[in-house]
């Protein structure tokens, strides 16, 4: 019975995939293969959380909240404070995700590389998955409690968001640009059709 | 009776796989794939003649031909392996070592297993040996899918057919073999049953995705005048970015 329950799930593992991977080709076959315009894009994208995250610290600033609980009515207050709170979180889950898709291209990106290193790919991983927890974390925390509270947990999630887009960008370095695809190609074929 | 149909119809899906591999030219881009169903044929030829012809032997040759059909089908895990990472060498030399190290794990565990002698028959011995090769073959199958899966590897139609038949009939063969092989249970209805359903709908997806050859995705060739101006852009794009980004942090109070 001890042998049963690994192979069982071993079999269904098997099973589970090959339809993950039927439906991921007819997606696949939509939109093709790497192309320059994503690797540009990924650069873009990464360069953007790179300048957000730099400029982002002001939403959180605890200096603005206590000069606008200091100086400011009520009513102005309040609105001070509703308003960084939606901000903060459009700005959270934007970041969520630009860096989900920053991980799918580096995943489509990865077949490109000249030489994929197992712990590099395992460390890419873990920042990824480290950083969305954090994020869903700051996420609850900054709709409970407003962007003011929880400080700790925000900036390590900003810090985590920066830290896997460094270990991201060396990891685009690695990436041989001369075999992608141009944006104009789509589908390439052996032999014709 | 429903075992004759079975067996006739998976014969006749094996051949009309085989004949229509041979007529569209799939057996030349998946040798090794249809060199594994030709030897299932004969298997299966071999089976019911000598069930006919002299019922005892089929008892004495099951276990030796299902064995050496099982060793056969790890060339389906080669041809799987050779065809959707050959574009990929970076991933399909990382690959090869898990693999070639997961196969050398088996051969040594079969052959100690063997020279210990800790089997009581040869027939069981030839059984068990089997049913590892069978484990050993589904956790193969499981790296080389999650390899795909996670890559987002491209794959041609008559691939992804070969890939989702083999899968299935791996995946369910793997489940069939652990309940079979479970004490007192040898004889148990479900495995029973569930290996011919699976066994006719596996060459039911082979024949339906193989019944044509589809043309694979390809790289292209590099050198394009194009591409090397889109290059260009995207390393200016880039070095822009980099420095609008050092012009903030300057700028910063």
């Amino acid at each position: 019975m001890t042998v049963l329950v690994p192979i069982s799930v071993l079999g269904t593992l098997i099973v589970v995939l090959a339809v993950r991977l039927f439906v991921q080709s007819g997606e696949t076959r939509q939109r093709p293969a790497v192309t320059v315009d994503d690797y540009a894009n990924a650069r873009e994208a990464l360069n953007s959380v790179f300048l957000e995250t730099a400029l982002i610290n002001r939403i959180f600033s605890v200096e603005d909240a206590e000069f606008v609980a200091r100086a400011a009515t009520p009513d102005v207050a309040c609105s001070f404070f509703n308003e960084r709170k939606k901000f903060a979180l459009q700005w959270f889950r934007k970041i969520r995700k630009e860096v989900a898709r920053l991980m799918d291209l580096h995943l489509r990106l990865a077949g490109y590389t000249y030489d994929p290193s197992p712990m590099f790919e395992l460390r890419l991983t873990a920042k990824y998955l480290s950083f969305m927890l954090a994020s869903n974390i700051v996420l609850l925390l900054l709709w409970l409690l407003g962007p003011f509270k929880g400080t700790r947990c925000i900036s390590y999630a900003i810090h985590t968001a920066g830290s896997f887009c460094t270990t991201f960008s060396l990891r685009l370095d690695q990436v041989n640009p001369a075999r992608l695809l141009s944006g104009s190609d789509s589908w390439h074929t052996d032999r014709p059709v | 009776m429903e075992t004759h149909i079975i067996w006739w119809v998976g014969t006749s899906l094996l051949a009309v796989v085989l004949i229509r591999g041979a007529a569209v030219g799939n057996l030349r881009n998946y040798p090794l794939f249809y060199s594994y169903i030709g030897c299932v044929l004969l298997k299966e030829v071999v089976g019911l003649l000598s069930y006919q012809l002299a019922p005892h032997s089929y008892e004495l040759i099951y276990w030796p031909t299902e064995l050496a059909t099982i060793v056969a089908s790890y060339a389906v895990i080669v041809e799987i392996f050779r065809k959707s990472l050959r574009h990929n060498r970076g991933i399909a030399r990382r690959a090869q070592k898990v693999l070639l190290a997961a196969f050398a794990l088996t051969v040594s565990y079969t052959a100690t297993a063997l020279l210990n002698g800790r089997f009581a028959t040869a027939y069981s011995a030839i059984a068990e040996v089997s049913r590892d090769l069978r484990y050993m073959e589904g956790a193969l199958l499981l790296v080389m899918l999650w390899l795909l899966v996670r890559y987002r590897i491209l794959l041609g139609p008559n691939l992804l057919g070969l890939i989702i038949g083999y899968s299935f009939w791996i995946g369910v063969n793997v489940v069939n073999f652990a309940l079979l092989f479970l004490p007192g249970n040898e004889f148990s209805a479900l495995p029973r049953r569930l290996v011919p359903i699976t066994y006719v709908a596996t060459l039911t997806i082979w024949c339906v995705a193989l019944w044509s050859s589809q043309p694979e995705p390809a790289q292209p060739t590099e050198g394009a005048i194009e591409r090397d101006y889109e290059l260009l852009a995207a390393k200016t794009r880039s070095i822009l970015a980099r420095t609008s980004n050092r012009l903030v942090r300057v700028m910063k109070p």
